[in-house]
């Protein structure tokens, strides 16, 4: 509409018609810029409005976009921490918890150093001892071998020095640990040598009252 | 609805989705940055590869020159630092003497514990009993059972023994 418009104008000015045209020219000029106004203006609200819908609506688009884009991330990024902490890695606290680690590395052994410990006519001591360290199955295990310990020890005036030469936690949670140790065990007999012996066992104990009690002991 | 009220919603619903992503990206900053977690892993990787290592240097074909010179590549990709420059140095001597004992040996690791970890430096204490089985030449096959205390450090292909004792009875510490 614009162009024609502009077309007739120059149209106008191309004829050169005589200054009584002129009014009419400036009125055709006038009206000219006016034409396109003139019927856009009844159909104003219509555009704008159509404009309005699509201004309201993009926002409303952009936004459920970014709303379902940052619960994604936000999911994506929680179950990948899960991920991240739900390893059986995390529930063994052997050498993460140094301080239980120190603990119950330091009772097992001092406590395998006094049960794999005696001399002839001190087995009654070892065998109390035991007692206070060994619980369940350990216990009844150490019971049926110690009977023979003893009479051993009796009759050919045997000395045993148990020591810890080495000891690991496999495994350790809040109540119970796993342990691999390794032992050296001096058999002094009466006038002869004593030799040396290594071993390795693989011990279970657990937490109660507050003091480490061995329940299992295993050879590896 | 008024478009007033929908507009609230809007927002309502926008704030939720930043409070969720933002939950999400907490919780994952905490996992990531969870110094136990972290450390807890390495102990894990550190104990299986050096598991993994033990056996391989307790283990060894001697059937043949190839096959020695195979097991003795093996060790050296299980070693790192002063045990891979120990058993490189060797290397020539050891193919020889083993082709020609031609025993054949196959480790395997019974228990094993870490007793130390040092994240930062990348290295730790492993200890291991490792029963190997002996298949002579000439003989009778058997097995023997020995402990082990083994360092180990962190490589860029994963944790390796970087040295290797055998902790013999008295001598162990």
């Amino acid at each position: 509409m614009n162009s024609t418009a502009t077309d007739a104008a120059e149209v106008a000015d191309a004829t050169d018609v005589t200054d009584a045209s002129d009014p009419t020219d400036a009125t055709a000029e006038k009206d000219a810029p006016a034409a396109p106004d003139a019927p856009g203006e009844p159909g104003e609200p219509d555009v704008s409005d159509g404009v309005d819908v699509s201004r309201r609506r993009w926002p409303r688009v952009l936004g459920a976009l970014l709303a379902v884009a940052l619960i994604a991330t936000g999911g994506a990024l929680y179950a990948e921490g899960r991920q991240l902490r739900d390893t059986p890695a995390t529930a063994n606290l052997a050498l993460t918890d140094a301080e239980a680690t120190t603990r119950v590395t330091g009772d097992v052994s001092s406590a395998l150093g006094k049960i794999f410990s005696y001399g002839p006519g001190a087995t009654a001591a070892t065998r109390a001892a035991a007692k206070e360290i060994l619980a369940g199955k350990a216990l009844q295990q150490y019971a049926a071998l110690f009977g023979q310990v003893e009479r051993q020890s009796a009759d050919q005036k045997l000395t045993l020095t148990t020591e810890v030469v080495r000891a690991g936690v496999t495994r350790l949670t809040g109540s119970s640990a796993h342990l691999l140790v390794f032992l050296d065990q001096v058999y002094e007999r009466r006038g002869r040598a004593p030799t040396t012996a290594s071993a390795q066992l693989t011990v279970v104990a657990e937490l109660r009252e507050g003091r480490w009690w061995i329940v299992e002991i295993g050879s590896t | 609805m008024t478009p007033r009220t929908r507009r609230r919603a809007g927002w309502a619903v926008l704030l939720v989705a930043a409070l969720v992503c933002g939950l999400g990206a907490w919780s994952y900053g905490q996992a990531r940055g969870d110094r136990s977690l972290s450390y807890a892993k390495a102990r894990d990787t550190a104990l299986a590869d050096g598991r993994r290592h033990l056996a391989t240097l307790n283990s060894l074909d001697g059937e043949n020159a190839k096959r020695v010179d195979d097991g003795l590549r093996a060790w050296l990709d299980s070693s790192t630092g002063p045990l891979h420059d120990q058993l490189e140095r060797t290397r020539k001597a050891d193919a020889k003497s083993l082709t020609t004992a031609g025993d054949t040996a196959r480790g395997k690791v019974t228990s094993a514990a870490l007793t130390a970890l040092d994240e930062r430096t990348g290295t730790a204490e492993l200890i291991a009993t490792v029963d190997v089985a002996v298949t002579p030449r000439t003989g009778a096959p058997g097995t023997q059972r020995k402990r082990f205390g083994a360092t180990l450090a962190r490589t860029a292909d994963g944790w390796k023994v970087k040295a290797l004792t055998a902790i013999g009875t008295g001598g162990g510490r």
